[in-house]
């Protein structure tokens, strides 16, 4: 478990980095926390000729809430931020506790040091917990190369197991999570075997409740398709209508259905699989609603 | 020589401070001037005609020092067989692949580079030409013989019957039988370390090995004879070993391949097994299949039982072949049931040689005796605990002649159940069970298996000698892969000489010093080699006393004893004193027989409904492993042995897609528990002595493999309300829900 031969830069500044990448595109990738890559440049899966290291670029730890646009704000998470930064929340919201509450579910504390955010989106694990949330929120991710930048939203950046629509040459610059309304009740929740496995399935979803009725609400699947995706036929059923037991039932049977080609498993199968989403669909949704209620009684 | 605080010999280990500091010193970790690095070229197909394997690329490759496959070799050295010696008649497992692989990274061609980097870009730069044939994966079709690994030879390497055949009538007299099947899937040994070895050529046709290995007498003798070395001219030499678990007591094909590289080259040459080599090629443990026939009277007296099992033991039969027969052995379990009969048989598969793990044809015996017997309760409608306690053997009935030819030496399994139940507050927990069954709650089960286990295998050498300094030596022929010989074998020594045990110093594990030697394996170390070196302990007291008795002109049997010093004729010798009379030695050969630890292990868990997952909630392990000489090391060797008994019953699997290629590649794949799935454990002992050795102790540190998955899945089916026999191994999410349903 030795990597094949590959050539190494370490540059200083964004811009030195984006020229990196630029000179031989196609056989270079990024080297941020290196807890997938170097795992798999060991086992030769991966053989990059060319690795740029960004760890001594200054700029690329940002991690800032703006507050300040008309649509609610932003939390903007730079590509040296490490999963341990979200352990505790980033800010006060329910975007803060949902971070934190999935970020206790990534591997174990020595990766949750190292690895980050962003190389996570990029890497694309299937089950993935920052994929699944960026795909559930609907998070924003830049994209920079000596070309410039271009914004995908993340369900267009996630286009497969492992794959993305990250062109040679460029780099996953900045992910943008919008900031949750207050009245947002937010729950993550994952089946797995061990307490370091990727997860088999998991839900996430953010429900924002007023005067008794659902105004807005994210479900998000992983396990039950190729890549996380969004449950949008039980986020129709509930906006509208109160979160009742048997709605929300309802939306999980609903979330689960979308059950479609799921990621290979010699331990699971779609029927287990399609059996075990409408379960966590449904208890994500009513850890979220009991999330609300405890929300309300806080002062 | 009790310490303050540690009245019952529960020191800390000696060997922990430079291993968890980062000071230990494994195979990868030595210095050898001009030392390369090995890479196999591996098959990946597990069943195939081997054409040809191109390595002109591979010696091209800068750094690259040599590649070899059979093609270039005139003579390949064969790996020789473990236990058995006939399973190897016309199915030779040489060095590296002839003409044909058999499983999945079975090894056909070595490269050697100045580092590990060139040496797998040799690797990579191999071609392989092979024409694939079928792969059989299950022993009970390997053995239809449908498809030969070995032209000509059955794939049946083995089959031992055991006990006198049932009379049928038993069957048909008896209130009740039932017939269970079970699968016992393939395992990895999952060491932290994996395998590792190194050899340097010496300056007079010699070599010195270094390797992570558990017998190095044998691994010395087995290379003499495959590379047509004498004896004397191999040096074995086991730094620290992160972990055996009966896959380092082998003489393995790479170990062979790696010897004969470095002689070619005349350089060192190490070869250090990767976690990826491990899981695709390493050794495998357990993988039987099982076919078990219980009957009882309405009463719960059991009448005979019957078992069937077949072993899938790889491609080669060489270091397996004898797993079967042991489970079939342990068939009786605990119980005098007065009809046992067996069948076992090792059949060849393309997959990975089997080889004892940690426990070894034990916890299969275990297993399928225990979920019968849980079974057989069900049917009953009796407590799981009472039909066992019905059923025992009785303290009184010691030794005992099981009917598939093991003699128990001593036991009383009632009082370690009895014990288990209390501590896991039993009653109470069939109470909260019963209450969660009329009002609700999470499903909630009880399991229980009681064990016998066999322990020891053959004799050891031990010597002691005391030294002028007040110092002094035990040599042991044992081998320490992480059990702590150094602190234990050293209290033994001190507690029979009434010396500190600190100036008791340990040498083991290195064939130049150490005369002769077994080896650490089957639980043997402190029944066999604790006992060798007490013996030699005792032995150099009555030199001490005869020396003091003749310096003193007083007959040898005034002479006594005591507090590590010869008191005879009014004078006191300490032993360092008297050792200025010469060399103050003594050795001895402890030969006892085979003994038979036991116990009982209790899980309490709970199973949600919903998606299957299992937590286990506490487990308790009774265990009694006769006289214990420091309960700290044990109780730290059981809690390790249950965390492998619960990755066996929840979490690991070596898993083959059907063509036989493993699909578990990295850690993320085969999953082991770690502390975060470690459950709150209780642990006691009861303790019945050796009733055959001075020492009194019996094998400890293989019980926690064998009492926990029974328990584990037994607990299971009682939360689902259902026999145990509709969960397989292991308890998946998955399987407990559609069991459950």
């Amino acid at each position: 478990m030795k990597p094949a031969p590959f050539d190494y830069v370490a540059p200083a500044t964004r811009q030195e980095a984006l020229e990196a990448l630029a000179v031989a595109p196609d056989g270079t990738r990024v080297l941020a926390g290196g807890q997938s890559l170097v795992l798999e440049m060991n086992q030769r899966a991966a053989r990059p000729r060319r690795l740029v290291d960004i760890n001594n670029i200054a700029d690329f730890d940002r991690l800032e809430v703006d507050r300040a646009e008309e649509d609610g704000g932003w939390l903007r998470v730079g590509a040296l931020v490490r999963h341990r930064a979200f352990e505790q929340p980033v800010e006060s919201g329910p975007l803060g506790r949902l971070l934190a509450r999935t970020a206790h579910f990534i591997a174990h504390p020595p990766v949750r040091c190292r690895g980050t955010l962003l190389g996570s989106l990029a890497y694309a694990h299937p089950t993935g917990e920052w994929p699944t949330l960026a795909v559930t929120l609907g998070a924003e991710l830049v994209l920079a190369s000596v070309d410039g930048t271009r914004t995908l939203d993340a369900e267009s950046f996630l286009i497969g197991p492992f794959t993305t629509a990250l062109r040679p040459g460029e780099l996953l610059e900045e992910a943008r999570f919008p900031l949750l309304r207050p009245t947002t009740g937010t729950a993550f929740v994952e089946l797995r075997r061990t307490a370091a496995s990727f997860a088999h399935l998991s839900a996430a979803t953010a429900l924002s409740v007023e005067d008794g009725i659902v105004v807005d609400v994210r479900l998000g699947m992983a396990g039950i398709a190729p890549q996380p995706v969004r449950a949008r036929d039980a986020e129709h059923r509930l906006v509208g209508r109160p979160p009742t037991d048997s709605l929300i039932a309802e939306a999980a049977t609903a979330a689960a259905a979308g059950v479609t080609d799921p990621p290979p498993d010699p331990h699971s199968g779609s029927a287990y699989r399609r059996h075990a989403a409408t379960v966590l669909a449904e208890r994500a949704l009513l850890k979220a609603r009991q999330d609300i209620s405890e929300d309300m009684e806080r002062p | 020589m009790a310490e303050p605080g540690t009245p019952d010999g529960s020191v800390t280990r000696v060997e922990d401070g430079p291993l968890v500091s980062g000071r230990g010193c494994f195979v990868a970790d030595l210095r050898v001037p001009g030392c390369t690095e090995a890479a196999f070229v591996r098959s990946d197909t597990a069943h195939g005609r081997l054409r040809a394997v191109d390595l002109a690329a591979s010696r091209q490759v800068p750094g690259v020092l040599g590649a070899w496959w059979a093609g270039d070799l005139e003579e390949i050295p064969l790996v020789p067989v473990l236990m058995e010696p006939d399973v190897d008649g016309g199915r030779p497992w040489p060095a590296l692949a002839v003409d044909r692989v058999r499983y999945s990274g079975e090894a056909v061609a070595v490269v050697v580079a100045e580092d590990r980097y060139l040496a797998e870009d040799g690797r990579d730069a191999a071609r392989v030409t092979l024409d694939p044939l079928p792969a059989v994966l299950d022993p009970q079709v390997a053995a239809r013989d449908e498809v030969l690994l070995y032209p000509g030879r059955s794939n049946v390497a083995r089959e031992t019957n055991l006990g006198d055949p049932i009379d049928p009538g038993v069957w048909e007299r008896a209130a009740v039988v039932v017939e269970a099947t079970y699968r016992y899937p393939l395992l990895c040994h999952t060491s932290m370390e994996a395998r590792a070895i190194l050899v340097r050529p010496d300056t007079g046709k010699g070599i010195t090995v270094w390797c992570s290995h558990q017998a190095p007498h044998r691994l010395r003798g087995d290379l003499a004879d495959a590379l047509g070395l004498a004896a004397d001219k191999v040096r074995v030499v086991v730094p620290d070993v992160g972990g055996a678990f009966g896959g380092k007591s082998e003489t393995w094909p790479e170990y062979l391949a790696v010897a004969l590289a470095a002689l070619r080259l005349d350089r060192p040459v190490r070869w250090v097994e990767d976690r990826k080599e491990a899981l695709t090629a390493g050794p495998r443990g357990r993988g039987q299949s099982q076919w078990v026939r219980l009957a009882s009277d309405a009463g719960g007296h059991l009448l005979a039982l019957e078992m069937r099992t077949d072993a899938a033991v790889g491609g080669y039969p060489h270091t397996g072949s004898f797993l079967p027969e042991v489970t079939g052995r342990m068939a009786a379990g605990t119980y005098a049931i007065p009809q046992v009969c067996v069948r076992a048989r090792a059949v060849v598969t393309t997959t990975p040689p089997l080889c004892p793990y940690r426990g070894a044809g034990r916890p299969e015996a275990a297993y399928a005796v225990e979920c019968t017997v849980d079974l057989m309760a069900r049917r009953l409608g009796m407590d799981p605990a009472q039909l066992r306690r019905l059923n025992f053997v009785r303290p009184k009935a010691f030794p005992f002649d099981t009917p598939t030819g093991f003699r128990y030496d001593s036991g009383d399994y009632a009082a370690a159940l009895d014990l288990a139940l209390r501590t896991a507050g039993y009653a109470d927990w069939r109470s909260e069970q019963a209450d969660r069954r009329a009002h609700g709650g999470t499903p909630l089960g009880l399991g229980i298996c009681t064990y016998v286990e066999r322990s020891g295998a053959g004799g050891e050498y031990g010597a002691v000698e005391a030294h002028m300094d007040g110092s002094f030596t035990a040599t042991s022929g044992c081998c320490s892969t992480g059990q702590g010989h150094a602190t234990t074998f050293a209290q033994v020594v001190a507690n029979e000489l009434g010396v500190d045990r600190r100036r008791v110093r340990l040498i083991e594990a290195d064939t130049a010093v150490v005369p002769d030697g077994v080896g650490s394996f089957a639980s043997r170390s402190m029944q066999s080699g604790g006992e060798a070196l007490l013996r030699a302990a005792r032995d150099l007291v009555g030199e001490a006393r005869v020396r003091a008795a003749a310096r003193t002109g007083v007959r040898v049997d005034t002479a006594s004893f005591e507090g590590g010093a010869v008191r005879a004729n009014g004078s006191t010798f300490t032993l360092a004193e008297l050792a200025a009379d010469g060399p103050l030695r003594a050795e001895a050969r402890a030969e006892p027989p085979l003994a038979f630890p036991f116990g009982a292990y209790v899980a309490v868990v709970e199973v949600d409904p919903e998606l299957g997952t299992v937590h286990v909630v506490r487990l308790v392990a009774v265990d009694d492993y006769g006289t214990v000489v420091n309960p700290l090391v044990v109780r730290g060797q059981t809690y390790g042995s249950i965390a492998q008994g619960l990755g066996q019953a929840l979490y690991e699997a070596d898993v083959h897609d059907e063509e036989g290629v493993p699909r578990a590649v990295s850690l993320l794949d085969y999953l082991l528990p770690t502390l975060s799935e470690m459950p709150e454990v209780a642990m006691d002992e009861t303790c019945t002595p050796n009733p055959n050795t001075l020492l009194g102790a019996k094998g400890a540190g293989e019980a926690g493999c064998i009492g926990t998955p029974p328990a584990v899945v037994n607990a299971v089916a009682d939360a689902l309300r259902i026999d145990p026999t509709a969960l397989a191994m292991p308890l998946t999410p998955r399987v407990c829900w559609e069991a459950g349903r």
